[in-house]
């Protein structure tokens, strides 16, 4: 059990930042609770103004009270609905504000936290922390004070005047419901834990179907067709007992709170009609307590869902706030004027929470507008290089050092602002070609087309429908690989940085359309300083220096000419990719 | 370029024809529907039962001052058990009306999941090519879902509602004339007034619904662009796009805010307005005698019936157009033809050792303007290789592709051991050839799963067999869980050289007569390479092979080598026949030898 004051901190770690939020609106929150009462008073003089109405019924009396009782409940009628409306219009949009700025600070908060960070959560939790956790806080911010104010005032109330009208069957009432509260706390926890399994099942399902169309070419060709069917049918039998066991406890529930309401209505016939016949109670004052019951059983509902409702807003509180706590790299350090000269020291790094380094004691110098290669197979570190020369990781202290600065001390923006960084699975938001390729700059885009015809990309545009205004699709999924990383390389040329990273930037580009991009690349690279990582090694042979980098080592250093001399690695590779770019060509005859 | 997410706009319109089609999945548990018919009928006897004992309880036992105490409390008691007896049938039918319900209805959800996913992975590989993997998930997960919808509300709901409806009326009609009168009078302005504003309310909501469809996808791009964002330093940019999304959003849901309290209020006002009206009514023909006060409680109750699906009635209608969308496209997808077509009278391949292969005047075309492969003629003898090299785009894929029927040729034939493979039975046509692509694709599952496909008559010694055979038992020894290793997210954990020794163990672990073979790329791996290199001759040795090649060893041991361009073959014939010739195979060794 927690004590009291640390329940109250985590109440607080876990509510306290909406809260304050909620506070902008103090108006808002006012009149919708000031309307809360006035309603539940209404809903709750509505049965009095009936029972009354049929006991003058029953006597017989003047036609004038029928009027005037009728007029009397359309003006309530009104006075219910309108107050209704501003309670809730109030509330609920106070509560959408708060979800709005929530998600506000949230994201901004996101845009400072270290890749290394991203790296270790999952973007799919992260993206419910955004999205569900965010709608479970807004919950308690405003449905929670209109539901949960409109029953705060009408269980007791209504207790009370059912009571102050008949004890016993008030009590008989409240145990009844009681019982039936009991099995709606027994039975929630099954219902949500079922409906888990059952979204789980058709997860399963989702994922499979989405692999084995994906994978389609060897669904087919190997005709195992008929395994996947029945590996379909063994998920489609665990999400059909699933949803069987759901539909099973929900109508028990169903059942359950439909007969509670027969057993009540049971004791009010039996007992109020007692009552009726010994002339204690009259007909009009039964209706009127069967009213009252009608009244009360919808904030007994809501009652029941907010306290399931309630833990699961306090854990998604608790984890958004968890995304609060997180710190933010660092926005500060020098910001001198850099040329992207580089030198790197004995370089070791291993990620944050990895067992082994990804790399191991790494060395070289390059002047700026000189240009480095990197080979070596996957997962050697190439990109674990780029990465901490982008500063999306911090190397240790005295390893890295731009235009002699250790990157630690350089403002991140800064060291940024000299590399323009296109990787290999390049990034595309689903907006237009030219968007994405101006992404790093501002609007309008001098020196877009320039920069699409370098990365060989206009070549393609009579594909697209709108041309460059065509829009991508989500991630891009509209273009090729290929498409896709040239786009990249022309967001890269467009943002003008002194230096380029290629990260394998165009492994899906077929080889004559890569040599031509790197052909144009070098004759207008006018200093600017180039590091490439590719599997093509024919693109690093002009490069002033190569590594070729093996689980994080340094195996083999120097330029194409020595590479080859030293029949290593680099060499053999070399001379297989040769042969191989060979037979796919057809060399003119004469040439 | 169409849009392969086009057909998720279908608006839903109610179309009669697709209740047909769902028929013969719905045939099967007909009675178990009827079933739930005759539940819903007697549930509504059930419910119209108890205002009826309420009424007679006023009018008797309650106002009969001159009978015996006892015996009115004796009757009192009498409708109170009455009234029990009719709330706790009325649970119990309910209950087992959802039971029912579900247990027929989730059956034929399942029904029609496993047709559609059976169909779907019927279908060729062109429609594949056309329609994104995701969106095909969809369909046989949520849009089959929705399906059910279309029975439970559609069919069962509507039919009870429209029976409720009806018959409450009829009861009211006995009851009280005028009142009955009023009533039908009535309805219709409360039923529009429920239809206008909850078709206002659900644009509003339709709204917020694409809006935050929008600011979600936003969401998920941020965090998946973070690097590309932090890369060029435009956080600022990002936070402006997403506020813009946000802001959108949020007065989205305030328009709907608006609405629904205007909806709820209305129509809650209508209602009462309308049994405002009632008691008038009632209540002056009560003083004038007319009526009794029990029939009155029991008029007004019945009355109280009528208002649930009256309120209802939007929101059912909103229901089954989203259904009838799924229908729609569920259907569609179906409508798509299977290939190869399904046909009984193709002949058995029988498994006999290497085969004979023979291509005989091939054309092919995605699109008859521009053929890809044409008069493509050449023949493996039993455990012959054939390479084929040429640039890309010549046609050397769709080739490949051709003898296992993952497309048909549009001209000439292909022969397996003297059978045109369009005769032969699909089944055991496949199970005699084996595949490796250049990039092998993993399933999520373990390393055992992947080597022999899910198919558990293969024994793992068998699977260790092959792994040995191609070179990869040492690898798959050295990892954690060795053949129970996972695999995730498309093997994304294995290098591409592991991916392709894992290929060639699953072609060759069904020990197949004939290999296909698109021949990876090297890469730097040196020691995969290697390893692959011996796997290849393995896998090559008494087994007739089609294989694209990247290598010049792999050319040089082929009994025939096919040089080909733009869909043809330009060359063909041994590695010293075609050096002889000086042709483009000589120049390109040439240019493989030189400056390297």
């Amino acid at each position: 059990m927690l004590r009291p004051l640390s329940w109250h901190r985590s109440i607080a770690r876990a509510f306290g930042r909406p809260a304050a939020l909620l506070r902008r609106h103090l108006g808002l929150v006012f009149v919708g609770m000031f309307f809360v009462p006035v309603h539940a008073a209404v809903s709750l003089w509505m049965p009095r103004l009936l029972g009354d109405a049929l006991d003058h019924l029953q006597a017989g009396g003047p036609v004038e009270v029928l009027e005037r009782t009728c007029w009397l409940l359309l003006v309530l009628a009104l006075l219910e609905s309108g107050s209704r409306y501003v309670s809730r219009k109030t509330l609920i949009d106070a509560s959408r504000l708060v979800e709005r700025q929530l998600k506000q600070d949230l994201v901004a908060h996101l845009q400072r936290l270290p890749i290394a960070w991203f790296d270790r959560s999952r973007s799919g939790d992260l993206h419910s922390r955004l999205t569900q956790d965010v709608e479970l806080v807004r919950f308690v911010m405003g449905p929670l004070l209109l539901h949960g104010g409109s029953t705060l005032c009408l269980l007791p109330a209504g207790g009370w005047l059912m009571a102050s009208m008949d004890v016993p069957v008030t009590l008989a009432a409240v145990a009844v419901f009681g019982v039936l509260f009991a099995g709606m706390r027994v039975l929630m926890p099954r219902l949500h834990r079922w409906s888990k399994k059952s979204q789980e099942a058709i997860g399963e399902i989702s994922q499979r179907a989405q692999e084995d169309f994906a994978g389609i070419r060897v669904v087919q060709q190997f005709g195992i067709v008929d395994r996947e069917r029945a590996a379909m049918a063994t998920r489609n039998r665990r999400y059909l007992l699933a949803n069987l066991r759901l539909v099973r406890l929900r109508s028990l529930l169903h059942a359950m709170s439909h007969s509670t309401s027969g057993v009540v209505m049971l004791g009010v016939l039996l007992v109020g009609g007692h009552q009726v016949v010994d002339g204690a109670l009259t007909v009009g004052q039964l209706f009127q307590f069967t009213g009252y019951l009608a009244l009360l059983t919808l904030p007994l509902e809501i009652l029941g869902w907010t306290l399931a409702t309630m833990p699961r807003a306090y854990a998604a509180g608790i984890r958004i706030e968890e995304l609060f706590e997180v710190a933010p790299e660092p926005g500060s350090g020098d910001a001198p004027p850099l040329s992207g000269g580089l030198r790197v020291q004995g370089l070791s790094f291993t990620y944050p929470g990895g067992d082994r380094p990804a790399l191991r004691d790494v060395s070289f110098a390059l002047a700026p507008g000189q240009k480095l290669g990197l080979a070596g197979p996957v997962g050697s570190g190439k990109s674990t290089l780029l990465a901490l020369l982008m500063r999306f990781y911090d190397p240790p202290r005295g390893t890295v050092f731009v235009d002699g600065h250790d990157v630690l001390d350089l403002r991140p923006s800064a060291l940024r602002a000299l590399f323009a960084l296109a990787p290999q699975e390049p990034f595309l938001f689903s907006d237009t070609v030219a968007a994405n390729v101006g992404f790093a700059g501002a609007e309008p885009a001098v020196g877009l087309d320039a920069a699409v015809a370098a990365a060989a990309l206009d070549q393609d545009l009579p594909q697209f429908r709108d041309g460059l205004q065509t829009i991508v699709g989500e991630r891009g999924v509209t273009l090729s690989g290929g498409q896709r990383q040239r786009v990249s390389l022309a967001r890269a040329l467009l943002s003008e940085r002194p230096g380029l990273l290629l990260d394998d930037t165009l492994s899906a580009v077929d080889p004559l359309t890569e040599r031509r991009i790197l052909g144009g690349l070098e004759r207008q690279r006018r200093g600017r300083t180039l590091l490439v990582a590719s599997h093509r090694l024919s693109v690093l042979a002009d490069a002033d220096q190569i590594l070729v980098l093996d689980q994080g080592r340094v195996v083999e250093q120097g330029d194409h000419r020595r590479l080859m001399a030293l029949g290593g690695l680099y060499a053999q590779a070399f001379r297989r990719q040769h042969e191989a770019a060979a037979l796919e060509s057809l060399p003119e005859a004469g040439s | 370029m169409t849009d392969p997410y086009q057909d998720d706009a279908i608006e839903g319109r109610i179309q009669f024809g697709f209740l047909a089609r769902l028929w013969p999945f719905v045939r099967p548990y007909r009675r178990g529907f009827a079933g739930c018919l005759g539940l819903l009928a007697a549930s509504f006897v059930l419910e119209l039962l108890g205002p009826w004992l309420l009424r007679h309880a006023i009018d008797g036992p309650m106002r009969a001052p001159d009978a015996d105490r006892g015996d009115r409390l004796r009757e009192l008691a009498w409708y109170g058990a009455g009234f029990l007896a009719v709330t706790v049938g009325g649970a119990l039918l309910g209950y087992a009306y959802g039971l029912l319900t579900a247990w027929n209805g989730q059956r034929v959800i399942r029904d029609v999941r496993r047709h559609l996913f059976d169909h779907l992975l019927g279908v060729g590989l062109s429609f594949h090519e056309r329609n994104p993997a995701g969106k095909l998930t969809t369909r046989v997960t949520s849009d089959v879902e929705n399906l059910n919808e279309l029975i439970a509300t559609g069919v069962l709901q509507s039919v009870f509602d429209l029976l409720k409806i009806g018959g409450v009326l009829v009861v009211l009609f006995f009851l009280d004339l005028p009142l009955a009168l009023f009533t039908v009078a009535t309805t219709p302005v409360v039923i529009a007034i429920s239809v206008l504003f909850r078709r206002n309310a659900q644009r509003a909501y339709r709204a917020v619904r694409g809006r935050l469809a929008l600011q979600n996808a936003y969401t998920t791009e941020l965090i998946g662009g973070v690097r590309t964002t932090r890369a060029y330093g435009k956080e600022t940019a990002v936070l402006q796009r997403y506020a813009e999304r946000n802001q959108a959003t949020t007065a989205a849901w305030l328009d709907t805010v608006l609405h629904f309290s205007v909806f709820f209020s209305l129509v809650d006002l209508a209602l009462r307005a309308t049994t405002i009206g009632l008691l008038w009514f009632g209540g002056t023909a009560v003083l004038a005698g007319t009526l009794q006060p029990g029939q009155f409680v029991q008029f007004w109750l019945y009355y109280a019936l009528l208002t649930a699906p009256v309120r209802e009635l939007g929101e059912k209608y909103n229901v089954l157009q989203a259904a009838f969308a799924s229908a729609e496209r569920v259907f569609h997808l179906l409508d798509a033809p299977r290939f190869p077509p399904p046909d009984g009278r193709r002949r058995p391949s029988p498994r006999r050792g290497a085969a004979r292969v023979e291509f005989d005047r091939v054309g092919f075309a995605y699109d008859p303007a521009t053929p890809v492969l044409h008069e493509v003629s050449f023949q493996a003898e039993p455990g012959q290789t054939i390479a084929i090299v040429g640039p890309t785009g010549a046609g050397k894929t769709t080739l490949l592709a051709l003898l296992a029927r993952l497309r048909d040729v549009t001209a000439g034939a292909v022969r397996l051991d003297g059978d045109d493979v369009r005769e032969l039975d699909l089944a055991s046509l496949r199970a005699r050839i084996a595949f490796v692509a250049q990039d092998l694709f993993l399933f999520t599952g373990t390393v055992l799963d992947n080597v022999r496909l899910f198919d558990p008559t293969i024994d793992e010694a068998r699977v260790w067999t092959a792994l040995e055979t191609v070179g990869a038992a040492d690898f798959v020894r050295r990892l954690p869980q060795g053949l129970r290793a996972p695999v995730e997210e498309r093997g994304s954990t294995f290098s591409q050289g592991e991916r392709q020794l894992l290929a060639f163990a699953r072609a060759l672990v069904t020990e197949p007569d004939v290999l296909v073979l698109d021949e990876a790329t090297a890469s730097i791996d040196s020691e995969s390479e290697a390893r692959l290199q011996q796997a290849l001759r393995v896998a090559l040795r008494g087994r007739t092979a089609l294989v694209v090649a990247h290598r010049l060893s792999t050319v040089r041991d082929a009994d025939r080598i096919l040089v080909m361009e733009q869909g043809r073959i330009v060359e063909s014939g041994s590695h010293t026949e075609l050096v002889a010739r000086r042709g483009a195979y000589a120049r390109m060794l040439a240019k493989a030898a030189a400056d390297a």
